[in-house]
């Protein structure tokens, strides 16, 4: 499993070489002065015209091309992301400050469509071609249908204004001292966003769990006298389980999609949000180094996934 | 639970005494289309969107109403028999910006399926087909492109080559060639190793031929679904990424656009003709498409009897 | 009543209903499994072996059905029990199958779960038939594959399946279909998807577990010279009917089916060298959907006779004790001119 980890670990390197590269060159390519999101403002307002070419030549902006994302990599590397071009303050600080937000909202999110999607998927497929399922399969054909965002507005419309269950928007108030304040906020957009990808792992759990259960080892369990929620739980769930997992990896960053437009509607302060206002400012460096935060985030996570099908399935490592 | 033994049971003695008596249906004409037809929700499905797709296209033969003039006289006037689905707050006609709204919102999914399918098709066959190096590039960079959230790097074009219809087009097609290269390569790798391939090979056929005109036809079938499918994803995406105010821009009237509109919490509030109508149009358009879709799968998929 | 029959099978009937069509996968088989003894069913791919060996168990699938008039009887310690009237995956049969019978399937590569030790599912056998507690069903699990010829069972049984070799993991499904001392074990073309030398060690660890636990085998194969070998009685197949039935010698000394005949004539013998003639059958299995109307063998019959064997299937007909055929061949008065 450590060899495992560190082999699919050392893949990970060129695709993060490519991406920070093609983020550079987006950066390079767009509109803006290198120096202003390079350099605080503070210390860009006070220096004459000599001063900012000097600046300019020890930043490395006059270096070529090449040398010089070299030197923005290891900034980056270090932890320097440069500076927002509108408010002039540190990226880092910005993407830092709303991290927690998404994360909360996406984990949430994913924790619902999880165990509603496969629980549902599994019903869906042991009762296959029964009411039940019939059932099953036309509502997730509608939840994949619906927009997410128009979901988001009539959920809205529905528990937030008419009936009041829950607040409009926001996430933390200075007026929330009890946790369940905190929830109420979460609740909404968690299940909007939850619902809306619930559907895609139900019908893939039905067609992973149905593959299954035509396997010949689903025989041999039959024919040891096991009863049947034996059968399809352990013999069949726990196999149908490993693709399952790789497509809510896959699915990752539909995820991350997603969160930005629930955001959006339900006011809430993450990085979704904070990406939506650079780009309708035209914030280059806000944009370019969000775009590789959430491709970090992504490629993060499917090596997480990764290590997580390894350890369902004991035949994965030996490829 | 005994019941549907039950009826299992009269079924199949009603298959038994009619095989016994020689009266089965034979089933003439394609399987595949045969079970399309049979298949109830992709006939609604289909039903579904031409519904729409007529409406919209003939737009001018069920409204008099200019979807871009303004009005301001009759300013946010709920549903009546001469505004079917009201006005909006400048008086424009919801119904006529509906149906007109339509027309470029289904443009803009079909154009950037068709587009990014045929830039998708024509190299994954070619890539599937060949291997090697130029494969290895064309997954590298499909895998990049997969690799960010596509709403993310849709955002991001934007952002660089700015709003417009056909920006939007040309970046949707960038962003989703990847996936039906992907999987026109791998539909192509196993039609490769058949032996009338390896047979065409051997007759010295050139590869572009034996690619492209024998062995593309029989890779259809999925590719067709994926087609389908994508056309459903991206009519989604402009929705969504009109409704940010930052798809298509605001002055023609999408699907997307309309709902725009719903940002103002009054008028989520208040004036739900406004954005609950074409957010039910868009939802069944997407379920009538996924429907046709679905069908199609089970028709192209031969391992599915029932 | 013979005391040593187990199983009964009188008349089965088992069809399948898909896409709207009825196909008589077996149509009307009879036969005894008898305790000690190894009955071998032979026949072509398709023609309803397999079927008959999963509606003894019970393991048909969902558009499937055995026919009123069937009969499957096992007659256990505790009285007679008709399987055939049994609900599929209900009480009784899930306490039948693994204790009273066991089945062996012919591709040990995807019969045993890939996820799960091997350990693991021998012991989630013996959960269900025999009292142990966790600690003795993995030390029966190792014993028992020990007794299985498997080396270093003590390690072996916590690898997955994937670490055992195709011959290893045959010996473990044997294993675990033998957990409970089982009294009917059905092999269904249990070396197929194996190595020649390999299948001549299952076959001996089949035959040692016969003698060792007088355990009734019921063998499917479509491998004459296995028969030859093992069979105590000969059950021969032919588009979901029963052509032949007889004892080992019944069948081998004096084959009187055509289709038998037939077969035995297409099998190389060893050492005769390369000059002998081989008689391949002619013609191909029908489509089951289009079966011919008389005897379903006919149209590849050489001693087919228009008038007579186009008519209808004959009945069974006793030529001794034990040995009947169903050919028109056979029938007094059928107008078969001999």
């Amino acid at each position: 499993m450590f060899a495992y980890t560190i082999r699919r670990f050392l893949t990970l390197i060129p695709m993060i070489l490519i991406m920070t590269f093609l983020i550079f060159l987006g950066m390079d390519l767009t509109p803006g002065d290198a120096v202003s999101f390079m350099a605080s403002p503070e210390a860009m307002a006070n220096m004459s015209q000599a001063q900012l070419a000097q600046l300019r030549e020890s930043l490395g902006l006059n270096d070529p091309f090449f040398m010089r994302y070299l030197t923005w990599l290891g900034g980056v590397l270090h932890g320097d992301f440069g500076y927002s071009l509108t408010s002039g303050v540190p990226i880092k600080d910005i993407v830092l400050s709303r991290i927690p937000a998404t994360l909360e909202l996406s984990v949430a999110a994913l924790l619902i469509s999880t165990f509603l999607g496969t629980i549902l998927g599994l019903v869906s497929a042991v009762r296959k071609g029964r009411p039940v399922d019939h059932i099953l399969t036309i509502t997730g054909m509608i939840g994949v249908s619906i927009p997410e965002f128009f979901l988001g507005l009539v959920a809205l419309l529905l528990f937030a204004i008419n009936l009041n269950w829950f607040p409009i928007g926001g996430r933390l108030r200075p007026e929330y001292t009890v946790y369940w304040d905190h929830m109420k906020n979460l609740i909404l957009p968690a299940l909007v966003l939850g619902v809306t990808m619930t559907a895609g792992v139900m019908r893939y759990t039905r067609s992973s769990m149905l593959d299954t259960i035509n396997k010949d080892y689903i025989k041999t369990a039959r024919s040891k006298g096991l009863p049947e929620w034996r059968i399809n739980l352990v013999h069949g769930f726990r196999v149908a389980l490993t693709p399952v997992v790789v497509l809510i990896g896959f699915r990752l960053p539909i995820l991350i999609g997603g969160s930005v437009v629930i955001e959006q509607i339900f006011q809430w302060p993450g990085v979704g949000n904070e990406f939506l206002g650079a780009v309708r400012s035209q914030n280059y460096p806000l944009v370019m180094m969000i775009a590789l935060f959430s491709v970090f985030a992504v490629l993060i996570a499917s090596f997480i996934i990764d290590l997580l099908t390894a350890a369902l399935d004991p035949r994965v490592q030996l490829d | 639970m005994l019941n549907r033994q039950l009826i299992l049971d009269k079924k199949m003695d009603r298959i038994r005494s009619m095989e016994e008596s020689g009266t089965f249906k034979v089933h003439k004409g394609s399987r595949g289309m045969q079970k399309m037809l049979h298949n109830k929700l992709s006939i609604a499905g289909l039903v579904i969107f031409s519904v729409i797709m007529i409406t919209s296209m003939f737009a001018p033969l069920f409204t008099s109403f200019d979807p871009l003039a303004i009005d301001l006289k009759a300013v946010l006037q709920s549903p009546s028999t001469t505004h079917w689905f009201g006005t909006d707050k400048l008086g424009r006609d919801v119904f006529s910006r509906v149906l007109y709204g339509g027309r470029i919102s289904i443009l803009v999914g079909f154009g950037s399926a068709l587009g990014a399918s045929f830039v998708g098709v024509l190299l994954g066959a070619w890539g599937g087909f060949r291997g090697g190096f130029i494969d290895k590039v064309f997954m590298r960079v499909s895998e990049i492109f997969m690799a960010f959230p596509q709403i993310i790097l849709v955002l991001l074009l934007v952002s660089i080559v700015g709003q417009s219809m056909r920006n939007l087009i040309f970046i949707f097609m960038v962003t989703g060639w990847g996936s039906i290269y992907r999987m026109t390569r791998a539909k192509m790798l196993s039609i490769r190793e058949e032996e009338y391939i390896q047979a065409l090979r051997a007759f010295g056929i050139h590869p572009l031929i034996i690619c492209y005109k024998h062995m593309l036809p029989n890779a259809l079938g999925p590719i067709m679904v994926n087609i389908t499918l994508s056309t459903a994803m991206f009519i989604l995406q402009e929705a969504a990424l009109s409704f940010l105010g930052l798809g298509v821009p605001l002055q023609i009237a999408t699907w997307g656009n309309v709902l725009n509109a719903a940002n103002d919490l009054t008028v989520l509030k208040s004036y739900w003709w406004i954005w609950l109508p074409v957010g039910v149009v868009i939802s069944l358009f997407v379920l009538g498409i996924n429907f046709i879709g679905d069908g199609l799968r089970d028709a192209a998929d031969p391992s599915q009897q029932g | 009543m013979d005391s040593d029959v187990l199983v009964r099978v009188k008349n089965l009937q088992t069809f399948f209903y898909q896409n709207g069509r009825c196909n008589k996968a077996v149509n009307g088989v009879s036969f005894d499994i008898k305790r000690g003894k190894t009955l071998c069913v032979v026949g072509e791919s398709g023609c309803g072996k397999s079927v008959t060996a999963s509606s003894i168990m019970q393991l048909l699938p969902e558009l499937s059905r055995i026919e009123k008039g069937s009969e499957i009887t096992y007659f256990s310690e505790k009285g007679e029990i008709r399987i055939d009237q049994q609900k599929r995956n209900g009480k009784v049969m899930r306490s039948l199958r693994g204790s009273e019978f066991a089945m062996v399937f012919q591709d040990p590569m995807t019969s045993l779960n890939p996820v799960y030790t091997i350990g693991y599912q021998l012991a989630e056998n013996l959960q269900y038939h025999t009292p142990l507690n966790r600690k003795e069903r993995k030390k029966r699990s190792v014993g028992l594959l020990r007794d299985m010829g498997i080396p270093l069972p003590e390690e072996r049984v916590d690898e997955y399946p994937h670490q055992f070799s195709g011959g290893m993991r045959q010996r473990a499904m044997i294993a675990m279909a033998m957990a409970c001392n089982p009294k009917v074990l059905i092999a269904d073309e249990p070396t197929t998807a194996l190595d020649v030398t390999i299948q001549a060690q299952v076959f001996d660890l089949i035959m040692k577990l016969k003698k060792d636990r007088n355990t009734a085998i019921m063998l499917i194969t479509h491998d004459m010279g296995v028969v030859s070998e093992l069979a105590d009685d000969v059950v021969v197949m032919y588009m979901g009917n029963v052509v032949e039935a007889g004892t080992l010698e019944d069948v081998f000394r004096s084959p009187s089916h055509p289709y038998t005949v037939a077969l035995l004539r297409s099998i190389p013998i060893l050492g005769k060298g390369r000059d002998q003639d081989i008689n391949p059958i002619r013609g191909v299995t029908p489509d089951p959907y289009d079966r011919p109307s008389g005897c379903q063998f006919a149209p590849r019959c050489d001693f087919f006779k228009e008038g007579v064997c186009d008519k209808c299937m004959p009945d069974a007909t006793s030529l001794s004790k034990t040995h009947s055929v169903r050919c028109w061949k056979f029938v007094g008065g059928s107008g078969y001119g001999n």
